[in-house]
Parts: C-alpha cells; structure tokens; sequence
C-alpha cells in the first residue's frame, strides 16, 4: 500500500492507494479512517482503490477555505480533476456518502458509478438520527456498532498510540464543522438528487443507529434508479464491524457494471 | 478595589436524585424538572438578594448566560439586568457575560445592551464570552467555529457601538447590510467590556491587547490558576504588548460563605457549595468541550488533567477550600484571604459568588451582610499601594 500527499489548490491531501484494474475513490465518514482497513484491502482485490483523509481529518491539511460539504464536493472534483484516473467508481460510506452525492449533482463527468453505505445528507421526516458528539465514548459506540465487542475494540484502536489520539481529536473536530448545524445533513441536498445519472447502489447496516435505514429508503426513492441492500447485523461503521460481508455487498454492484 | 455580587441564579429546587435518570442537569435534563411556580418564587428571591447587595453598598451586581440547565436559570442575562435596571440606583449592571458568538445575529445583544447603558446612564458592564461547551448543543452553534464567531461578533458589536451608521459589515460568519444601532449605548466610546474566563492564555492575550484592554476575570478556580493567570495578564501586556496594565483590567471570581466562625462557616455551606460541583456542575466531558470547541493543544492539555478542575465529581468542602476554589470561614479568615491574596495580585476587581447550589434564602441573607459589613469594607479600600509589585511577584 502506498502513501502520498497529493497538493490541490495549495491544500496537501493525504491519499492511501492500492489493487489494480478500474479506479475507486473510497470517502470515508465522520469518524475518519483509522488506517488501511480490512475493507480497503478487499476492495483492492479487485480495483484500484484511492483512500484520502478528508480536509481537516487525519494526515491531510486544514485549509481554510473548506466550510462545508459544498466546497468539499468542489474540491474533490478538484482532486479528480487533478489525478486524472478517469472515470472512477465512488464508494462513499456516512459522510463520505454525503459528499459522493454533493458531488455527483454538480457533475458526473468523472464519475462512473455511486455506493452509498449508511450515507448523510439527508433528512427523514419523522426518524431520528444519533447524536455522535454528546455522549461518552460507550455511548457513542452503541450508536456506531450493531456489537459491543466491536465498539470496544474500534474505541481502544484511537487510543493506541499519541498519533492515533491526536488524530481522534482532530477527526472529531472535523467532523463537527461540516455535519454539527444542521446535524449530518443539508436541507437543500435532497432536491438535487434527481440529477445524479450514474448507477447508484445504496448498502445500509440495519443495526444502524446514528443514520437509521429509513434515510436509505428515502435516498433510494430521490436518486433515479438506485437499487438498496440491507445488511443485517452490522450498525453505522460496517467497514470495521464486518469487513467481508460489506466488501461483498459492495463489489459485485461495481465489477457488474459495463464500462 | 471594586467589589461586585455575583448571582447564577440556580434552580435550587432541582429534584437532586436527577443523576439516578440523567446523567448531567445540562441539556438532556428534561425541562419537566423545572416547575414554574416555584421558578416563579426564585427569580423573585434572587432578584431581591441583588437588589439588596446594591443596597449594602457593593459597587456591581452581576448576572450571567447559560442555556438549557438547572446551573443558572439566565439564558437571557438581559431580562435580569434589565428587572434590575431601574431598582438598583447608583450601582453598576454587570452581565458576565453574554454570548454574542452564539447568536446569529449578535446585533440584537448589541442593541439591548445599548439600551441597558442608556437607561442606567451608563451604568452596564458588558462581559463577553464564547459560552461554555454545553451551550453549543443547546443553541445549535458549530463550536468548531465558536473562536471565530466570538471574535466576529465581538468586531461587529464594537463598531455598531463606536462607529456611526449605518454602515455595511461583511465577514465569514455575520453580514449586514445596514448596521445602525439606535440607541447608541450611554458610555463612550462603549461600555466596559469584561471577559470572564476560567483560564485561557488564549483569552488573555486577545483581552490584555493594547487596542482593548479589556478587563480579565479568573473564575471559579484553584487559587494557583487565579494567580498564574493574573499574572499572566499583566506579563503578556508588558511582554507581548508593550504597555504597563493597570489593576483595574484585572479581577477575581470566586464562592465565598462567612459566618460568624470558621466552623459554623463550614457546617452551614458544607452541602450547598459541595451540590454546586457534585450537583449543578455536572458536565460530562464531551459536553463541556465539545469537538473544536478548544485548539487541538488546548485540548491535549485538559485530556492530561483527566478531569477539568471544575466539573463534576464528588469534591469535598476541604478540598474546595485547600484549594482556594472556595472562601470560607469567619470574617477574619476571608478577609484575610482576600487581603493576602490582593497583595500578591494587586487586582482591583473581586466577584462574591454569595449564594450558590441549594443555599437558602435566610443563609444567602446572612452571607450578604456579614460580608458587607465585615470583609467588603477593607476590600474597597484597598490599591495599588497594598499590593507588593510584580517586580516581588516575579523574583518568588
């Protein structure tokens, strides 16, 4: 696996690539990436998979003139632009979801395909989503896993080292910026949706309590032609919680499409 | 030495087996635990306890911000400055302070100050504050733009005071086409502005500049902060700013409780001051600094103290003490706390927290006037002549 900074627009994006064959761009969520996770290395089986920190998160910088989702779909069209892969395969997982979609209604011009998994961005009448923020690390782990082990595992892995801890913070301050107000989603996203016309596949955890399913019911009935998988027993960060059965709702999705 | 009365205005009627249900009395705690009649009752005695203190001859009440808990029932210390506006006859209005930052428009803050100086003739205190952690969950505020928003709002709300309208502001955060506040407050070129702060070497840098000298106010804390951060102010005036702070930018919050002895002292505050932290001050950490609420370093720093010094916990009326978070004892004693402490700082601004927690209406009645009459007296009348110098403060 090999690790870079990539420099756009004078902002230095910390990118993890591996895999051959078509090229995917993995967005991770508001809880950051921990690393090279299990679910990378599947996906890299099979594509090559491009993984950056987002502005603000990890190793990557902070610029000020990111604020939002919106300037962060502008700026990751921006990276496409400048990594000039092609047309590639988005899987967006939580908030990374929310900036695949922020994207695709800008434009899909370099981009082939949308995986969705327990996305933001949205809002369902009526369904609560969980407060990630307010809560003790336990509590936040209830809302983020289907299991308990798991939470605990996924909790001590941010504490493991100084780097790992002050990673954690800066994620979490990240996080807070751009899904605080209004919390993990902008009222205006969902009435664009109709312009994504890309093959979109939507894969909700249905042990997830921070985004329940019914957003992604919601997000497969706004954007054309989305189909949706449900994955039993897993919660909001199924990439941690069960790494095989989310590489396998995910891959066949991508590999099945026609280029 | 100018010496303010301090209400937080607590719910003290608080059901306090709260903690079997809810884990803190801030934000999650249901408001079904505030009951208005008896709310009704306590506004009423707390506004006569200040009223009364402006009577005894304290040079400022003061009142303060927090939103959604049953620490301080303030979340407009404007409603209760303003009950106070026309009772309270010849002495300051301190509202310490309110959040400008976490309003989407900090211009509505500026004009009922104004209008608060106008009516008083000049006679608010205008204390300006991010708003502890808690509130940016209650009020919806991003707290990973609450620095930025506490200095906008705060260049904003300066200029509507100082510079005459209308005019246009355009910033990141607040943008008006027309900035024009009627009235324009009393004082000139604007109303003291105070920061009151539980210790931030980000504060006092930004409040000791030489354009603002605003006046710092170390609050609820262990005597060792309260020193290092006093001291602190006038050293980055000196250092970072180049001029000589005076000992009116600086000043002092703390609970204090007198009676007659040290030990009827004790045993009368022992359960209210310790329900203050165990009870009232009950924040989680997550809630009290919320993601981006604090600089990455800041909140490294608090993360190694493992518990902020303030919140939670079961500390003990000893332990409040020993640590000179808390003033207790008999006149003699406090005074001679104060008078001590004065010699080393030299500030010349002290806050008597008087009432706090569950304290009664007959006891918080006695800790007024006993201070009154036993300990405030020395106080007012100490300067700068009491105090040993910095040049003493620096060679300890």
């Amino acid at each position: 696996m090999n690790e870079t900074f990539v420099e756009v627009r004078g902002a230095k994006l910390f990118l993890r690539r591996d895999g051959a064959g078509e090229p995917l761009l993995f967005l991770h969520g508001v809880q950051g990436l921990p690393g090279w996770t299990d679910v990378l290395a599947k996906l890299a089986e099979r594509f090559t998979v491009i993984a950056p920190d987002h502005p603000g998160f990890g190793h990557s910088d902070t610029p000020d003139w990111i604020d939002d989702v919106g300037d962060l779909a502008f700026f990751y069209l921006d990276v496409l632009g400048a990594l000039a892969n092609g047309r590639v395969h988005i899987v967006g997982h939580s908030l990374g979801g929310w900036i695949a979609m922020a994207m695709a209604i800008r434009s899909t011009a370099q981009i082939q395909s949308l995986t969705l998994i327990d996305a933001a961005g949205i809002s369902v009448n009526g369904v609560k989503r969980g407060d990630m923020f307010i809560g003790s690390p336990a509590e936040t782990g209830k809302l983020l896993f289907a299991g308990e082990d798991v939470a605990t595992r996924w909790a001590g892995l941010w504490q493991s080292s100084d780097e790992m801890k002050e990673i954690y913070d800066k994620n979490r301050a990240a996080a807070a910026k751009y899904t605080w107000q209004p919390r993990l989603y902008d009222p205006q996203l969902a009435r664009w949706l109709h312009r994504i016309d890309v093959p979109t596949h939507i894969v909700w955890g249905e042990g997830d309590f921070l985004i329940p399913p019914a957003h992604g019911e919601e997000l497969q009935r706004l954007i054309p032609g989305a189909t949706l998988t449900r994955i039993a027993g897993i919660g909001h960060l199924g990439d941690i919680e069960a790494p095989s059965a989310f590489a396998e709702a995910i891959v066949p999705f991508i590999a099945g499409l026609k280029p | 030495m100018k010496v303010l009365f301090f209400h937080l205005m607590p719910y003290a009627d608080l059901d306090l087996d709260y903690q079997k249900k809810y884990r803190t009395d801030w934000v999650i705690l249901p408001n079904t635990y505030f009951d208005p009649q008896k709310g009704h009752a306590l506004y009423n005695r707390y506004l006569d306890e200040l009223e009364l203190a402006a009577e005894l001859g304290f040079d400022g009440v003061s009142v303060n911000e927090h939103h959604q808990n049953a620490y301080g029932l303030m979340p407009s210390p404007v409603v209760t400055a303003s009950a106070l506006a026309r009772r309270v006859k010849t002495a300051k209005i301190a509202i310490l302070g309110n959040a400008f930052g976490l309003r989407d428009n900090p211009l509505t803050l500026a004009e009922e100050h104004a209008m608060i100086d106008v009516i008083t003739g000049g006679r608010l205190i205008s204390g300006m504050v991010r708003g502890i952690g808690a509130e940016y969950y209650s009020m919806g505020a991003n707290p990973a733009y609450s620095h930025e928003r506490f200095h906008e709002a705060h260049d904003l709300v300066v200029q509507a005071w100082t510079k005459p309208g209308p005019f246009s502001f355009e910033g990141k955060h607040y943008r008006f086409e027309y900035v024009n506040v009627w009235p324009r407050p009393y004082q000139q070129p604007h109303p003291p502005i105070w920061c009151p702060s539980l210790g931030s070497g980000e504060t006092v840098d930004w409040a000791s500049a030489k354009e603002r000298r605003y006046v710092y106010i170390q609050n609820f804390s262990p005597v060792a902060s309260v020193i290092r951060y006093l001291n602190l102010y006038r050293q980055t005036a000196e250092r970072l700013h180049g001029y000589t702070a005076s000992s009116d930018q600086i000043g002092w919050a703390a609970p204090i409780y007198v009676a007659e002895t040290d030990a009827k002292a004790r045993e009368e505050a022992k359960i209210h001051i310790e329900r203050l932290f165990s009870k009232y001050l009950n924040l989680p950490f997550e809630m009290m600094f919320p993601p981006g609420y604090l600089s990455i370093n800041s909140l490294k720093a608090m993360r190694a103290i493992k518990r902020p010094a303030i919140a939670g916990g079961t500390m003990t009326i000893d332990h409040l003490i020993d640590a000179g978070i808390f003033l207790c004892g008999s006149p003699d004693t406090v005074r001679e706390l104060l008078v001590g402490a004065h010699k080393k700082l030299g500030f010349q601004n002290f806050l008597a927290n008087l009432h706090f927690a569950t304290l009664p209406r007959d006891l918080t009645e006695k800790n007024l006037r006993l201070f009154a009459r036993e300990v405030m007296p020395a106080l007012q009348a100490l300067t700068d002549k009491e105090w040993q110098g910095m040049e003493v403060a620096a060679a300890e």
